[in-house]
């Protein structure tokens, strides 16, 4: 089983190349207003979505590029970009 | 001789309505049945199972018991749990195939050495027995160990604890399963869950592929599928699902009477009754829900392991496998139940703690779903904590925090 990640830079190369860097869940809330809820909410919680999802890599053994690819969490392949979900 | 084709456990039709439901055949699901029939009477229980008895992290685990953990509120729960499964194998009069031959965790450093320290200071505390050893002392329990300095990381000392051991973890399921299906329980494989109702706060009915139950309490006990089915009513978590891997070599004669664990090289050994080396346990550092293995590992894995007991080289790898870790942030469970939807119980986020811990905190959550009040000794595990940022520190030094950890 080989798995593979884009690079925006160096282009398809060995998944174990890369580090995770979490699912995308939005900027860092602003600090005015924030309970320890909300901020439980985006510093903790995932949506864990079985399917594709939008998420972070960052090229450690490569160009040290951080960047966003959609994976299919089901299946451990990258896939092509869903329609715009945010 | 000839056997009887017996099924283990029934295989009632579904009823319409329970009086719980739990989502998952695995022995945190079967265990809370076993238990809610047997010490509170409600045998009225479904169990549904997407898969097979047995099929999650119940069946792929290394079978690996122990109460050697570092936090307080764990090693509590961790102990009772290791002193529950004697007394389990009478109870369900099935062979579990203990084999209590104690845990050996090497240390390659001084750091690891006073993180081994604390965790035997907790243990003894509890009066759970763990006592540390030096390097010498690790090649008297485990003669084919190298405490030579030829290895990156020399071993330096190590805890010793004896009250650990290996279960055939199948057994377990499967005890489960005949003891939970003798006393009223049914069990439902092949039955996903694709929904749970809720009105006006309160669970009302499971959606399965096939049909509704209605039931007024529902748990998630679904090991590393846990966070898919919370993502049915919108629940989060704070969890990341791994897949860990694990194998076994050929079999050969006895020659490793104790498991061996080396948090330095992410190594840990047993010998099988079989005779088999089974072996894990580095993690995929990316979640996803498939049980994929990759070459990556298989050769990580014979590189640390001949790094420790040289004598391993040659030793051929016969079969491997992975399964899910739901971790969460501190490595301790989520064990949560009438909030914020009253009637919905969670009992997941085990990360690799699942199996060891599966009787226990069954008992106590069987106890839960009838009484309707947490028992002390689940409190610690609530999800609340980390709103509160009240970490249960089971990791003895978070540096990254995150899936790549």
């Amino acid at each position: 089983m080989s798995f593979t990640v884009t690079c925006p830079i160096c282009g398809k190369r060995d998944l174990y190349e890369f580090r995770f860097g979490g699912e995308e869940r939005g900027p860092r809330p602003d600090e005015a207003g924030l309970t320890p809820e909300s901020w439980c909410d985006w510093l903790h919680l995932r949506t864990n979505r079985g399917g594709p999802q939008l998420e972070w890599w960052y090229h450690h053994q490569g160009c040290g590029t951080w960047f966003s690819i959609w994976r299919d969490t089901l299946t451990n392949r990258e896939v092509r970009p869903l329609e715009e979900e945010s | 001789m000839k056997f009887k084709n017996k099924s283990l456990w029934g295989r009632p039709p579904m009823k319409s309505s329970y009086d719980a439901v739990i989502i998952g055949g695995g022995i945190h699901g079967l265990a809370t049945a076993y238990y809610l029939a047997k010490d509170h009477g409600l045998t009225d229980v479904g169990i549904i199972e997407r898969r097979y008895v047995g099929y999650g992290g119940t069946g792929r685990n290394t079978a690996i018991v122990r109460a050697n953990q570092r936090s307080q509120e764990n090693v509590r729960l961790y102990y009772e749990g290791l002193q529950l499964w004697p007394s389990l194998i009478s109870e369900l009069d099935f062979n579990l195939m203990f084999f209590n031959c104690g845990n050996l965790n090497l240390a390659h450093g001084e750091a690891a050495m006073s993180a081994l320290r604390l965790q035997v200071s907790t243990a003894q505390f509890h009066g759970v027995i763990s006592e540390l050893v030096d390097a010498k002392q690790c090649k008297e329990l485990v003669p084919y160990l190298d405490i030579s300095d030829r290895p990156a990381y020399p071993i330096m000392g190590g805890m010793f604890h004896p009250p650990g051991g290996t279960i055939r973890h199948d057994a377990a399921a499967w005890g489960l399963a005949r003891g939970a299906s003798a006393r009223g329980v049914r069990i439902h494989q092949e039955t996903e869950a694709l929904g749970i109702g809720v009105e006006n706060g309160r669970v009302v009915s499971v959606e399965t592929d096939q049909g509704t139950i209605k039931t007024p309490r529902v748990l998630i006990a679904a090991g590393g599928y846990s966070v898919l089915v919370a993502g049915l009513i919108g629940l989060r978590l704070p969890i990341d699902v791994l897949t860990i891997q694990a194998m076994v070599s050929q079999p050969v004669k006895p020659f490793l009477n104790h498991v061996v664990s080396s948090g330095a090289y992410h190594v840990y050994c047993n010998q099988s009754l079989k005779g088999e080396l089974v072996t894990g346990a580095h993690m995929d550092p990316w979640p996803n829900y498939t049980t994929l293995v990759t070459a990556q590992y298989i050769k990580h894995q014979a590189e640390g392991l001949t790094e420790l007991m040289p004598a391993f080289r040659g030793l051929r790898f016969m079969r491997v496998w992975s399964g899910l870790a739901d971790m969460t942030p501190d490595m301790a469970p989520i064990i949560d139940g009438n909030d914020p939807v009253e009637g919905l119980y969670i009992d997941c986020g085990w990360g690799y703690f699942g199996f060891k811990s599966g009787p226990v905190t069954g008992r106590y959550m069987a106890r839960f779903m009838a009484e309707g009040r947490c028992p002390d000794i689940l409190e610690p595990f609530t999800m609340r904590r980390f709103n509160e940022t009240r970490f249960l520190g089971e990791i003895a030094s978070p540096v990254y925090y995150g899936p790549w950890n």
